[in-house]
């Protein structure tokens, strides 16, 4: 699987983030390279969740609000910034769904299950796509949240356990268990 | 419920999201959000310990404060009363207005600082204040609406109520200034003042009722008491009818608006080097930081004879101190009132170390076997053959580290230096981007007013007589600003005048004396407590204004006239209470 270039920076790239996060927390008109650089990114990742294009772009404001105020208690771990943002809307989004549980909804593009598919080896045919959908759909949240990161949205597992507060190893195992699950699954339908 | 599963939904276009994006709207949000924050943090005063301490201080500082008085009171009343004449001459207020009855109305506006803002004045003098220009005490910026208080003083008459003094010192001379127009700025929030922010300009065009191109700006600083040297008055233009000037200004902003020049400029000067100032202090900080700073050498410490030591096998990760030394021994501390031999007789099954209660100094030892728990403070030590070695490896150790030390603090030296030479440089980048911002203003100001002559002179005729000039003044701080001409002090004839009030044939000590020079409109404040002297030029055309209890006295110029032709120094006075309590009478008095 590709992984997604945006969310993999050179040092000098960490640097230059990191010297603007610096110069916003003295001034935060200084904050305006890093919300134009990641605002659609954010939006498209809270909108891959929910089911509303205004409620979206109400939560991509307030997580940028939320990173904006927070910004002083940023601190660099070798991840680009964006990590720390989508940890911020994760977290945002999770507040939603507290209490609009209905605004929540998966989308996945069909190339998406293709590779998920393909991680267990197997060709993809369209037979296995309710098997997929059934599978996600039962996953719990943390989990759900785990195969939308990586293959969704094609991050890699470093950032994937920034994002989520867990360690890398633990990002990699629940993967491996979903994906031996999902090989179960298919290999039943085969037979 | 079951969650939704859409595979293949339609993306939101980038225009869409881009037509969302507001950068500005979410600072301001930020904003709003900080001065909340900032609002509650006030609240201390709901906590109860807090308020019941302040109260309590506040009264026993009152209490002192009251029994300090009452006895320094009794010292000093004798002497109070022989010095009160002084004292309240020395005290006497730098601006002090002649007359409580008529004064300049301060005019009060409010400016949402969200916003460009144009205060249009009623004597058509323009304000113009950039979005977010004002910061509190403290350097934040201010949000929200802000009051700027506004008077201007554009004839000698208002030059008298104003009591802001006229005279100027340069270079060992007197001067006394004649004036196009003095105006007096301030702003505040909630009662608490603020300030103009660093690299902002506020933009006064005053509409002066003198249209000659001899005067310079000046700013009053009402801490040394002295009118300050600004630079060259700035004429814009001259008005001639409020409705064209108001139609010519319009299309003049939008000719500089439009100036990519300019906007080039602006951006510079406000946003890009600033931030570049804030980048190499950031870079510096940096650098500094990532110097190598060094391990300063570990002291070693001899075992005493008479204290018992432990040797633990195992790692000292967590401490490197403990690792800087070989056969490391644990002394036990003195205050473990808890050791006998017996502990070293138990086979103790775990053991842990942890920072004891010096840090770096001594550690905790918790020993377990079972159910059997002992915990010892113990101090790190070496026998003496360990030792000497330990201390040879320390000096060597130390001498290293001093030289790391140096090397250090002259790297930290030049990164500042550079950095100060960084800043300086853009500073320096700003002042002349600055000047070149407003030569170019300039520049297109005066290439506007020469396309335009050709459709002034065509509605010249048609005009009104309001001949108004356009004074511009950039103003980077609140007070008191002049477009003034100094003229040296007169020579000429020199007398001590004595006031006769026409009425009653009686003389009069005023409170206030004015000479008004009408050929200069010029205004002299005298000092009326002491005896004074005055000069003027023979063919002068002048006339006194005088203030006593509130009241207006005046000697016109014909009664000034009289008085010298006479050779005389007893001038007459007209005493005119009418015209004491109306600014317009009152100028009419003035003959001006």
């Amino acid at each position: 699987m590709n992984i997604n270039k945006d969310f993999h920076h050179t040092n000098e790239q960490l640097n230059d983030e990191l010297i603007i996060i610096e110069a916003a927390k003295l001034n935060p008109n200084h904050f305006a390279p890093l919300y134009e650089k990641y605002y659609k990114k954010i939006f498209n990742y809270v909108y891959q969740r929910i089911d509303c294009k205004d409620t979206s772009f109400d939560i991509t404001s307030q997580i940028f609000l939320k990173a904006l105020i927070n910004l002083p208690k940023y601190q660099f771990k070798g991840v680009p910034f964006a990590s720390w943002l989508y940890r911020i809307a994760y977290n945002e989004i999770m507040q939603e769904f507290k209490s609009k549980k209905d605004l929540q909804t998966i989308n996945a593009d069909i190339s998406d299950l293709r590779n998920i598919c393909e991680e267990t080896n197997e060709l993809f045919f369209e037979e296995y796509l309710p098997i997929i959908k059934k599978l996600i759909l039962e996953l719990n949240q943390k989990d759900l949240e785990i195969i939308e990161l990586r293959f969704f949205e094609k991050k890699g597992f470093k950032e994937i356990a920034e994002i989520l507060e867990i360690s890398e190893v633990n990002a990699k195992v629940r993967v491996y268990r979903i994906i031996e699950k999902l090989k179960k699954s298919i290999s039943k339908i085969k037979v | 419920m079951s969650i939704k599963f859409n595979i293949d939904r339609p993306k939101i276009s980038d225009q869409e999201i881009n037509k969302n994006k507001n950068f500005n709207e979410l600072v301001e949000q930020f904003k709003q959000h900080s001065l909340k924050k900032a609002n509650a943090d006030k609240s201390w005063w709901k906590n109860k310990i807090i308020r019941y301490s302040t109260i309590i201080l506040g009264i026993t500082v009152i209490c002192s404060v009251s029994y300090l008085s009452i006895i320094n009171n009794q010292k000093n009343k004798r002497q109070a009363i022989s010095t009160n004449q002084s004292i309240k001459t020395k005290n006497k207020a730098f601006i002090q207005t002649p007359s409580k009855k008529i004064t300049i109305p301060n005019t009060k506006y409010k400016v949402n600082t969200n916003k460009n803002t144009t205060i249009l004045h009623t004597s058509n003098t323009k304000i113009k204040i950039p979005k977010n220009s004002f910061v509190d005490k403290n350097g934040k910026d201010i949000i929200g609406d802000v009051t700027i208080e506004y008077k201007e003083m554009l004839d000698i008459g208002d030059v008298i109520l104003s009591g802001i003094p006229m005279h100027y010192d340069s270079l060992g001379h007197s001067f006394n200034f004649e004036s196009a127009g003095m105006f007096n700025i301030k702003g505040h929030q909630n009662n608490e003042p603020v300030f103009i922010k660093q690299n902002k300009k506020i933009e006064i065009e005053l509409c002066s009722k003198n249209n000659e191109d001899i005067f310079n700006q000046y700013y009053l600083d009402t801490v040394s008491k002295k009118w300050n040297y600004l630079r060259k008055d700035i004429i814009i233009k001259n008005q001639l009818s409020h409705s064209i000037q108001n139609k010519n200004e319009i299309k003049l902003n939008e000719i500089l608006s439009q100036s990519k020049k300019l906007n080039t400029l602006k951006k510079e000067i406000t946003i890009e080097i600033p931030q570049k100032i804030d980048s190499v202090n950031l870079v510096c900080n940096k650098s500094i930081d990532k110097l190598s700073k060094g391990q300063i050498p570990y002291i070693p410490i001899k075992s005493s004879p008479d204290k018992p030591t432990f040797k633990i096998d195992g790692s000292f990760d967590e401490f490197p101190e403990l690792m800087a030394f070989k056969n490391i021994l644990f002394e036990v501390g003195a205050e473990n009132k808890n050791y006998s031999k017996e502990i070293h007789e138990v086979t103790w099954s775990n053991l842990k170390i942890k920072q004891g209660t010096i840090k770096g100094k001594n550690y905790l030892l918790e020993l377990s076997y079972r159910n059997k728990k002992e915990k010892l403070i113990v101090y790190p030590v070496l026998n003496e053959t360990d030792y000497k070695i330990a201390q040879i490896q320390y000096e060597n150790q130390l001498i290293t580290y001093q030289k790391l030390l140096d090397k250090r603090l002259a790297d930290e030296q030049r990164l500042i230096k550079e950095m100060e030479t960084k800043q300086k440089f853009y500073l320096a980048e700003i002042k002349k981007k600055e000047a070149a911002y407003n030569a170019e203003k300039l520049k297109l100001i005066e290439r506007y007013n020469l396309e335009d002559q050709n459709e002034l002179a065509n509605n010249f005729k048609s005009l009104s007589n309001v001949n108004r000039t356009t004074r511009l003044f950039q103003i980077s701080q609140f007070g008191i600003y002049n477009s003034d001409c100094p003229h040296a002090n007169s020579k000429g004839i020199e007398i001590k005048p004595i006031f006769i009030i026409n009425e009653t044939k009686k003389s009069l000590k005023p409170d206030y004396i004015y000479l008004i020079n009408h050929d200069n409109k010029m205004v002299y404040g005298l000092n009326a407590i002491e005896a004074t002297k005055l000069n003027y030029e023979p063919n002068g055309n002048y006339s006194f204004c005088i203030f006593h209890k509130n009241i207006l006295f005046i000697c016109s110029k014909n009664a000034f006239n009289e008085t010298i032709d006479k050779n005389n120094c007893q001038f007459i006075l007209q005493s005119l209470p009418k015209m004491s309590e109306n600014i317009i009478e009152f100028k009419k008095a003035l003959e001006i």
